[in-house]
């Protein structure tokens, strides 16, 4: 792991050194945090463990805090730019902030399940941070930042592995591993469904500058005899239920 | 017959159910999802309503989807033609959005329950909007105003309700504005210049609008131009909404009113920055309320009916509906607990029922709790696990208790019977507080609700005492049951009821009658006896970006979350004890997590 942080500090370098994507990032970092608080709230609400309920909650409320904090440290970022450089690529897949709740579903899972996700979620998002505050040396505001929720995640990955042994004292190990194989096929899943994505979209583009040139042209001269104002209703428009249009 | 609504996909997803005529239960999916706005498919809110029941998909006799979908893809396809080539990056994603799910819902419906596809009926946006107005209404005849940002193509439509007491009702839309003229994106295209949330944060500007002066109305009116039929009509090159995914407003727009808010910038109300937006705020209100007094004056003038039922999104504008009521000449506005698209689930079904089947009209229960019940026993074990002091009593201990709870300042988390249906908590799922000092208001908003300063907090009030502290005009304290319209608060207790008085000295009531929420109206009563002013701060249960609560579950961890102090669900008060929620209490788990 160490051998790969060191390979992509060149490249965490130059991501984390335009001020106005910095912002960004940390904006986007704060709405996932915020999402993983909600998420944890319903963690808390389904769990049958008190203790799990009372560990969520707290958790949660960390997750808030990490928010406000990326949230303020990006806006102070974004009002310290004039207007014209606040745009540029985020580099949201070479630097990702805390991700893995975003398509979690809490209700189906059992508590051991949950707990080997945090943990390795946890465990991600530290390594992460860890490589992005190492290159914010001439940042220390944003540097601060990232060690103060550093030492959350350590709490965090802490209490979510010992609680995976308390709660499935024989089965941690598989669980860990399971959520690691989960993980990779999530992984997998999000690249194909962006590849598809960007397929369908180049797919369409063409369409629209090919098949609809001539539809645009006739829409647009519909548009213009179209009148304003009010337009009657006919009476039997809609009289029957069984049409979709 | 058991007949179902649903509405979904675009914000705002809910079921209904609709049994021999009557609603039987309604739902929306973000209190059960717990993802706020939830817009999927509302499965969980289709199962629970068919539980609640007792009944399977099978027994449906027709599940209703609130507006066309083929109709609505026809108005996306149109308007990115109409727009070529400047709506080529806008294209591939609207194709995508609606080609993906939202044309099929026959076949979504019919997979997810199983039915037959001639099961599956769809009504039009608008007239689901019109009939969940007209149809959960008191009133035989009345005309009918509904405004949204969009349905199909509809964006305001008019008509007429009838429902004669021995014979078939009958809902007709007589004429409509159509996309892009529409006072819903011009009120929300104002919600995203000024850096709120779209078809979430509209209630911001609204409750902004007071702290500002309408110096901008002119440069409002050069963006909606009015119609010699007395409509209405945007002027396009302001806006890129019907063009555009990425922003609602045009170059030209900014030109007009200066850069837009960034979302993340608080909004300093000292600063003239602050002010230029509220000004903003306080503008495109006016001429929103101007717009729809004027098109409720000339339908008032042409039907002479004395009652108006209004729907759609624009109806939760609370101020516009008190002056529609106030200037229009109707004597009653009607505006249901859930006016926007959630509401449309009901009104589909009851469109179903009463017009597509002919079924016999019945009047419909006036009240919003249509959802899931609260259990008290579930609170008190989540309490008891947690070491927190908890107590089971009666009814009359208990609003004793809570009253006196209220009287010392204490925050109360309230949980009762039936969820609401619709956005407003309207007595079953509220933190209540004393009205009285501006101090509670800032509380709230700082360590309960964490939003801005300059929102407003609502009062509940028993409707036999509700003029003696608030200025209703005649038909107002009808529009003030499910908190539909803003009244001034009278000059003489404006200084006792600080917390609920807003800038401009109105705010936005609800009057209670005791049939409709008991246990509430008898607090309200404990209260008024212990303190002289029977009135209470009633505010959503929920946190700032969350869904308003719906079990005890629920309830409980938005209390150990915040700063309300006392919760009470059913029959059982928790109250929050000193060590909770604190850095102490973290400690003692990570201890019992080392252990």
């Amino acid at each position: 792991m160490e051998i790969i942080r060191i390979l992509l500090r060149p490249l965490h370098s130059w991501i984390w050194l335009d001020t106005a994507r910095r912002g960004r990032k940390l904006l986007r970092f704060a709405e996932i945090e915020a999402d993983g608080g909600r998420d944890l709230v319903r963690a808390a609400e389904v769990t049958p463990d008190p203790l799990l309920r009372r560990l969520f909650l707290f958790h949660a409320r960390d997750e808030q805090r990490h928010a406000e904090l990326f949230r303020r440290r990006g806006a102070a970022l974004l009002k310290a730019l004039p207007g014209s450089s606040r745009s540029g690529l985020r580099a949201d897949w070479l630097a990702p902030g805390e991700r893995g709740l975003d398509d979690l579903r809490i209700e189906e899972l059992k508590d051991g399940a949950l707990l080997a996700f945090l943990h390795l979620s946890e465990k991600s998002a530290a390594t992460d941070f860890a490589s992005y505050r190492d290159v914010l040396e001439r940042d220390s505001s944003t540097r601060a930042v990232f060690e103060e929720v550093l030492r959350d995640e350590a709490y965090h990955m802490n209490y979510t592995l010992s609680q995976l042994v308390r709660v499935s004292p024989e089965h941690h190990r598989v669980l860990l591993w399971r959520t690691r194989l989960s993980r990779l096929w999530k992984g997998y899943l999000r690249l194909a469904l962006a590849l598809a994505s960007v397929i369908s979209g180049l797919i369409l583009t063409i369409l629209y500058f090919t098949v609809l040139v001539p539809f645009g042209y006739l829409a647009k001269r519909a548009a213009l005899q179209e009148p304003t104002g009010w337009q009657p209703v006919a009476t039997d428009r809609g009289s029957s239920l069984d049409r979709q249009y | 017959m058991k007949i179902l609504g649903i509405s979904a996909h675009y914000h705002d997803s809910a079921a209904a159910l609709v049994i021999d005529g009557m609603p039987f239960a309604a739902v929306q999916e973000e209190r059960l999802s717990r993802r706020k706005n939830d817009a999927a498919f509302p499965l969980l809110a289709i199962e629970w309503c068919l539980d609640h029941a007792g009944i399977g998909p099978e027994a449906l006799d027709a599940v209703v989807f609130y507006e066309r979908p083929m109709l609505k893809f026809d108005r996306i396809l149109t308007c990115a033609l109409r727009a070529f080539p400047r709506s080529w990056r806008a294209f591939p994603k609207a194709m995508k959005n609606s080609l993906g799910e939202k044309v099929w819902v026959r076949g979504v419906i019919s997979s997810h329950l199983g039915l037959p596809r001639r099961k599956i009926l769809f009504t039009e946006h608008h007239q689901s909007h019109a009939a969940a107005a007209f149809l959960t209404a008191p009133t035989r005849r009345a005309a009918i105003l509904t405004a949204d940002g969009v349905g199909e193509w509809a964006t305001l439509s008019i008509g007429l309700g009838s429902r004669p007491p021995d014979g078939a009702a009958s809902i007709t839309l007589t004429r409509e504005l159509r996309f892009p003229h529409s006072l819903g994106m011009l009120y929300s295209t104002f919600t995203a210049y000024l850096g709120f949330a779209v078809n979430e944060g509209e209630y911001k500007v609204m409750g902004l609008a007071s702290f500002g002066r309408p110096t901008l109305v002119n440069e409002v009116r050069r963006l909606i131009r009015r119609t010699p039929d007395g409509a209405f009509a945007l002027e396009l090159e302001y806006f890129e909404f019907h063009t555009t995914t990425q922003r609602s407003y045009s170059s030209r727009f900014i030109d007009l009113f200066g850069p837009p808010r960034s979302p993340y910038d608080p909004i300093d109300l000292e600063t003239p920055e602050g002010k230029r937006f509220a000004d903003c705020a306080a503008s495109v209100q006016r001429v929103l309320e101007d717009t729809l007094v004027d098109i409720a004056c000339a339908l008032r003038r042409e039907t002479g009916l004395p009652d108006l039922c209004m729907g759609g999104g624009v109806a939760l504008n609370c101020v516009a509906n008190a002056r529609i009521l106030a200037e229009s000449g109707f004597e009653r506005l009607f505006v249901p607990p859930a006016p926007g698209d959630a509401g449309c689930a009901m009104g589909a079904a009851l469109y179903a029922d009463r017009i597509h089947f002919e079924n016999p009209d019945r009047m419909a229960p006036d009240h919003p709790f249509w959802g899931p019940a609260v259990d008290g026993s579930a609170l008190s074990k989540l309490a008891r696990e947690d070491g927190q002091s908890c107590n089971e009593m009666t009814d009359a201990e208990l609003i004793d208790r809570t009253a006196e709870d209220l009287i010392a300042g204490r925050v109360v988390g309230w949980m009762d019977g039936a969820l609401e249906f619709g956005p407003r908590a309207l007595g079953h799922r509220s933190i209540l507080a004393a009205p009285h000092s501006a101090e509670m208001r800032d509380r709230l908003n700082r360590d309960i609700k964490y939003r801005e300063e300059f929102r407003p907090f609502a009062p509940v009030v028993p409707i036999e005492v509700a003029d003696r502290y608030f200025e209703l005009p005649p038909g107002g304290a009808r529009l003030a049951r499910f908190m539909s319209g803003v009244f001034p608060v009278r000059p003489e207790w404006r200084s006792r009821l600080a917390a609920i008085t807003h800038i401009d000295g109105t705010t936005r009531l609800q009057t209670l009658e005791q049939s409709m929420a008991p246990r509430l109206h008898a607090l309200l009563e404990s209260y008024g006896r212990r303190s002289g002013i029977p009135v209470l701060l009633n505010t959503s249960f929920n946190l700032a970006g969350e869904p308003i609560v719906n079990r005890a579950v629920e309830g409980y961890s938005t209390f150990r979350r915040s700063g309300i102090d006392v919760l009470v669900a059913g029959r059982t008060r928790v109250v929050k004890s000193a060590s909770s929620a604190t850095r102490k209490e973290k400690i003692a788990c990570s201890r019992s997590v080392a252990r």
